[in-house]
């Protein structure tokens, strides 16, 4: 069984020669290769290339064109700060509340920003691991982004004063992240990731997804599938439990729990989605390996009758996490 | 003036809604009611119940986000001149430190703590350790609380404890927080308190204001 085929054999609760496992790494690679970060995240031909070393490196079960989640917005005309060895962030936002928003156009993932190296990025990654690894690009969730064209606070504060023009803003987020998915599919990636941090209950209430975010998620989905991909990834961090039920709507096929939710309410809450998680990410910077054999053995115990399980983190690995403990999570899975 | 006078009051700020809330505040001022009434028995009333939601996890940042602008505008009114309040329980002062820009956290904290009394001195985001001492030296307060949402603040956030002893004011409490922190403990990163949200620091902190108004 090549990682392709273990990763879509969990998808459908299969049987699997072991149990997949993704290190969601991202930057790391970047600290693993000696690369800045700075040069990772503006350049698909370094990032791929240290993704490449990674997996050598670790032999998980996926790899990642992830930059940052600052891509789309950057796109869309938000300014960034770049940092040597950190994230970029926004410095000014694109939009602002009194803009006029009725003709903003979406951007275009072969020139727009960084869109077109990380597209660059999937075309040198599959075509090195063809269909052998889960390939898979990133695009964030249509709320997400909404805040990351606007501020977080600004935009939570329009839901409230002017939830119409949020939709509006909302809508222009999912057409970006529809267009910009469809083309990391056609570059090669199996499937994008959904990030949607911002959709977390410790953000808006869960009537506020299930009645904003719940129905452009689901166009998201669906004009993915509708493309090509292999299967649909949501991630959205902190205490999701209130959300699960909205996943199988949504039209998710793997959901990422994180650390702060127990394999027990994960699996209540989608008893027939596969799901991946939920090692605690700072785990792997001030953890020892030990810490995390015991970590993932808890999981994988949990799992085991249920199957549609990936041993994974419940959210980044951190760049300046210690490769031996990405090892031993990665080993965890072997051992058994 | 009993509680009961401020529901209306109370209950605006829950809701979130700003306009409302002011206006209520508006009209126990013209009805005799002191500013620090307003304070200590409306807006500190409204963070207890906020901070009951929070401990029972049925709160998000929306809807402390709209309290808390709520409460801002209220504070603007009542304190026009942004004199802090006389009846302050004491100073904290609060800071992200360098290299995060994520400060919704501390600013969440700073409502939080200013609707319960305490003067904050906010140094901002992405603020030098160094600048954070020296404040801390000038200002002499409880506690120092700092916030991060990214990982490679850690190795700062070590420091500070020892950089304050170096200055003899290792009686200042050192308090972290924040979605990348809370996944630690409060030995690995040096600190006296690790907070699971910003309520989780009015109890704390009242064990050495002894709850005091």
């Amino acid at each position: 069984m090549n990682s392709l085929e273990r990763v879509a054999a969990a998808i459908n609760f299969q049987e699997t020669d072991r149990v997949p496992v993704i290190a969601q790494v991202f930057g790391h690679a970047a600290s693993l290769a000696g690369v800045s970060l700075d040069d990772y995240v503006q350049d698909g031909e370094t990032l791929a290339r240290c993704q490449l070393h990674a997996l050598k490196e670790y032999g998980y079960d996926a790899v990642f064109s992830v930059m940052d989640v600052s891509v789309e917005t950057e796109a869309a005309g938000s300014v960034l700060r770049y940092l040597r060895d950190q994230y970029p962030v926004v410095e000014k936002y694109a939009l602002s509340t009194d803009g006029d928003w009725d003709e903003l156009p979406i951007p275009d993932p072969l020139k727009a920003g960084r869109m077109p190296e990380m597209l660059k990025a999937l075309r040198i990654l599959r075509r090195e691991i063809g269909d052998r690894t889960l390939v898979v690009g990133c695009v964030m969730g249509p709320f997400t982004l909404t805040t990351q064209l606007l501020g977080m606070e600004t935009a939570l504060y329009l839901a409230i004063d002017d939830p119409s023009r949020l939709e509006r803003l909302m809508d222009f987020a999912t057409e970006t992240v529809i267009r910009f998915g469809r083309a990391q599919l056609q570059a090669g990636a199996h499937l994008p990731i959904v990030f949607n941090p911002s959709a977390s209950p410790v953000v808006i209430p869960p009537q506020f997804f299930r009645e904003f975010e719940l129905p452009r998620l689901k166009r998201v989905f669906q004009a993915f599938m509708g493309s090509g991909a292999v299967a649909n990834w949501l991630h959205i961090a902190g205490p999701v439990g209130p959300v699960l039920p909205y996943y199988p709507t949504a039209g998710v096929h793997i959901a990422n729990f994180d650390y702060c939710i127990s394999p027990k309410e994960a699996m209540d809450g989608l008893p027939a989605t596969c799901l991946d998680g939920n090692i605690r990410p700072v785990s792997f910077i001030d953890g020892s390996p030990e810490d995390i054999e015991a970590e993932a053995a808890k999981l994988l115990d949990a799992f085991r009758n249920r199957g549609g399980f990936i041993l994974s983190s419940g959210c980044e690995i951190p760049p300046e996490s210690k490769p031996k403990n990405i090892a031993a999570m990665v080993n965890s899975v072997r051992a058994r | 003036m009993g509680e009961h006078l401020m529901t209306n009051l109370i209950t605006a700020i829950l809701e979130g809604d700003c306009a409302e809330s002011v206006s209520q505040a508006k009209s126990l001022l013209g009805g005799g009611v002191s500013p620090e009434q307003v304070v200590t028995d409306g807006i500190e009333a409204a963070m207890s119940r906020l901070d009951a939601k929070c401990t029972l996890e049925q709160f998000n940042l929306l809807e402390i986000m709209l309290a808390g602008r709520a409460v801002m505008e209220i504070m603007k009114l009542l304190y026009p001149s942004g004199i802090a309040m006389a009846a302050s329980k004491g100073t904290v002062v609060i800071a992200t430190l360098e290299g995060d820009i994520h400060d919704l956290g501390k600013n969440i904290l700073k409502t939080v703590l200013i609707g319960k009394g305490y003067r904050v001195v906010d140094c901002g985001k992405d603020c030098p350790l160094q600048k954070l001492i020296d404040i801390v030296e000038k200002e002499r307060p409880l506690a120092v609380a700092i916030s991060g949402l990214i990982t490679p603040i850690i190795p700062l956030v070590r420091q500070v404890k020892d950089m304050l002893l170096l200055r003899r004011l290792d009686c200042v409490k050192v308090i972290a927080g924040g979605a990348a922190l809370k996944q630690s403990s409060a030995s690995r990163l040096n600190v006296d308190f690790l907070a699971e949200s910003a309520f989780d620091v009015l109890p704390y902190l009242d064990e050495f204001t002894g709850g005091r108004k």
